[in-house]
């Protein structure tokens, strides 16, 4: 299929300087600055297809925000090319960005003071969105967005949920074709979590609209993608089908056993039992269940169970699914390397 | 044409916003008054004791500190948000927006404040005008008043570029409003005619910081009639010339802009 979005050995490094601690460190660093380069995304090179959501994963300081600014033509790459939409965005800057659409969750791109009603208006000039086209538009994104309650408001008054539904409908106003969502469910309710994740689906479904989304929610990733990117420390880690994901790492698997008397557990060491490292296996007591991660490729299911039942009387038994969740965990933790 | 009609928008926009904090707005008039007329009184106290300065009566001085304000009220009026650049935008990481947006980020981001404060310093323009002309015989012709329009267009160009530039300088440095500040107050030379300052001064105002040419050169043109080559062809080249100089950089730093951490 055709790639929407094709980048290509990205690369951003920041100067910073150093600074030592304290006022004597603040005005050594005026006199005699200490530069250090911190590459913030390193050589990352990926592609989305028309009509796909990438979910582009990974933890803190990752460089998440980094790359998604440089797709957008907001910071300039230190070395790499991307382009979209056949463009190169700090090229062509002012028609790139006609065709795309960009969310900062942290962020507003709203006027402040104004009535919601109103900055819809400014940004229907500055798109140059005729008129027909904008009520038809305006009328869609009511409706998927639900933003009637709060359209005369000014948007220092909105609530977060409102205001993101606000950001989120003011990016899609000109129709793009690409969107650029960062972390466009942070800090919200599961309500307005899944009214939001619902509208990105349906304007995806609908328009074929190309989206990659940032996110630490990983039910936003499991909702809408079928495909993620996952860096770290400025480096891509992982880059495939989310089922990709759960059967390379699957060997990590968790059982629950219901135990008939919680003082039991005591009996349990698996990591001893096993002569296993911490890391690949680790129980934990929730109530009167006892949770066991473990790696698959070390030992079986069927050890940790028959060991179990050995050493204490068990109610019940219950073997989970790979969840992505964990899968993650691991990779952030760097328990699992690639 | 399409520039024109956002910026009609842009005003009406902000007028909604200036009802939305009346009592702000009405502060503000009221403080600008205040200044505007503190400042006159204070004019008029030196003048009833020193009758002319340098050759200049007072009226023809009043008519220089009057020039001075129209470049300065206009540009105060349409490019004040420049100022925020310098003091927050860049700093804070909000000139992503700009950069999102399919119009000229120099543009967008000028046309979205319009300062009314700057109503206070056209009126004591306007007063400072209609009261000293007059009583002065200045000369007319009929080239007089287009001359005046092209100056009025370059002087503000001046002050705008300049404003440009250094808050420019914030995507390097993430904060240059003091610089734009200081740059910014070496324009109260410009609103007395500059033989009263010494050589070093008088050369900083006309070459480097060429404030001179958006009140004291183009004035004394009009004042007497001389010189308008350099009077008048100096606004015009001081303004050309900055204002390239202007674009130039703010393109550089768009390059260099880091945006801040989310």
């Amino acid at each position: 299929m055709e790639n929407m979005i094709y980048a290509e050995n990205l690369r951003k490094e920041f100067k910073k300087i150093i600074k030592e601690p304290g006022l004597k460190g603040a005005a050594k660093a005026l006199f005699k600055p200490k530069r250090e380069i911190i590459t913030a995304v390193d050589d990352i090179s990926f592609t989305v297809s028309k009509g796909e959501i990438l979910g582009f994963i990974g933890p803190n300081g990752a460089g998440k925000s980094t790359v998604i600014k440089m797709l957008t033509g907001i910071l300039m790459p230190t070395s790499g090319v991307c382009r979209i939409n056949g463009k190169i965005p700090k090229e062509d800057r002012k028609n790139y960005v006609r065709e795309i659409g960009v969310v900062f969750g942290q962020r507003t791109q709203l006027w402040w003071d104004l009535a919601l009603r109103e900055t819809y208006a400014v940004l229907k000039e500055i798109y140059q969105v005729p008129d027909e086209q904008y009520k038809k538009r305006m009328a869609f994104l009511n409706e998927v967005l639900e933003l009637d309650d709060f359209i005369t408001s000014p948007v220092r008054t909105l609530s977060l949920g409102q205001r993101m539904r606000a950001d989120i409908a003011a990016s899609l106003l000109h129709s793009p074709k690409v969107l650029f969502l960062d972390e466009p469910t942070i800090g919200l309710d599961v309500v307005v979590k899944e009214n939001i994740r619902s509208a990105i689906k349906k304007i995806n479904e609908d328009e074929g609209t190309t989206v990659i989304l940032t996110t630490h929610d990983l039910a936003d990733i499991e909702y809408l993608c079928e495909r993620i990117v996952m860096i770290d420390k400025g480096k891509k880690v992982f880059d495939g089908a989310i089922s990709e994901l759960k059967h390379n790492f699957g060997d990590v698997r968790t059982l629950e056993f219901e135990l008939t008397g919680v003082p039991d557990f005591q009996l349990l060491d698996y990591s001893r039992h096993f002569k296993m490292k911490e890391n690949d296996i680790r129980a934990e007591l929730d109530g009167s269940t006892v949770r066991v991660r473990f790696d698959t490729s070390k030992v079986s299911v069927e050890e940790i169970v028959s060991y179990t039942l050995r050493t204490v009387h068990v109610k019940d038994l219950n073997i989970k699914d790979v969840e992505i969740e964990e899968i993650i965990k691991r990779l952030y933790r760097r328990e699992v390397s690639l | 044409m399409r520039y024109f009609r956002l910026h009609r928008i842009f005003i009406a926009q902000y007028l909604k916003k200036l009802m939305e904090y009346k009592v702000d707005f009405l502060l503000g008039a009221i403080g600008m008054i205040i200044t505007q007329a503190l400042q006159l009184l204070f004019l008029g106290i030196i003048f009833s004791q020193i009758p002319a300065l340098i050759g200049w009566s007072f009226e023809e001085i009043l008519f220089i500190y009057g020039f001075s304000l129209i470049a300065k009220s206009l540009d105060h009026l349409f490019t004040d948000n420049l100022w925020m650049v310098g003091y927050r935008i860049v700093r804070k990481g909000e000139f992503d927006k700009y950069l999102t947006r399919p119009i000229n980020t120099l543009y967008h981001v000028i046309a979205e404040n319009f300062c009314v404060d700057a109503f206070g310093e056209i009126l004591t323009c306007l007063l400072l005008l209609g009261y000293s002309i007059p009583k002065l015989s200045l000369p007319f012709h009929w080239y007089t008043t287009p001359l005046l329009l092209i100056v009025v267009v370059f002087a503000t160009l001046i002050y705008t570029s300049l404003k440009i530039m250094t808050s420019a300088i914030s995507f390097w440095t993430k904060a240059s409003g003091h610089i734009t500040h200081m740059l910014y107050m070496t324009n109260d030379f410009s609103k007395y005619p500059i033989s009263i300052y010494n050589k070093t001064v008088q050369t900083v105002i006309t070459y480097v910081i060429p404030f001179a040419f958006t009140a004291y050169y183009p004035a004394s043109y009009f004042l007497t009639g001389e010189n308008p080559l350099f009077c008048i062809g100096g606004t015009v080249i001081a303004g050309s010339v900055l204002f390239a100089l202007a674009l130039f950089v703010w393109n550089r730093g768009l390059a260099a802009y880091e945006s801040a951490g989310s």
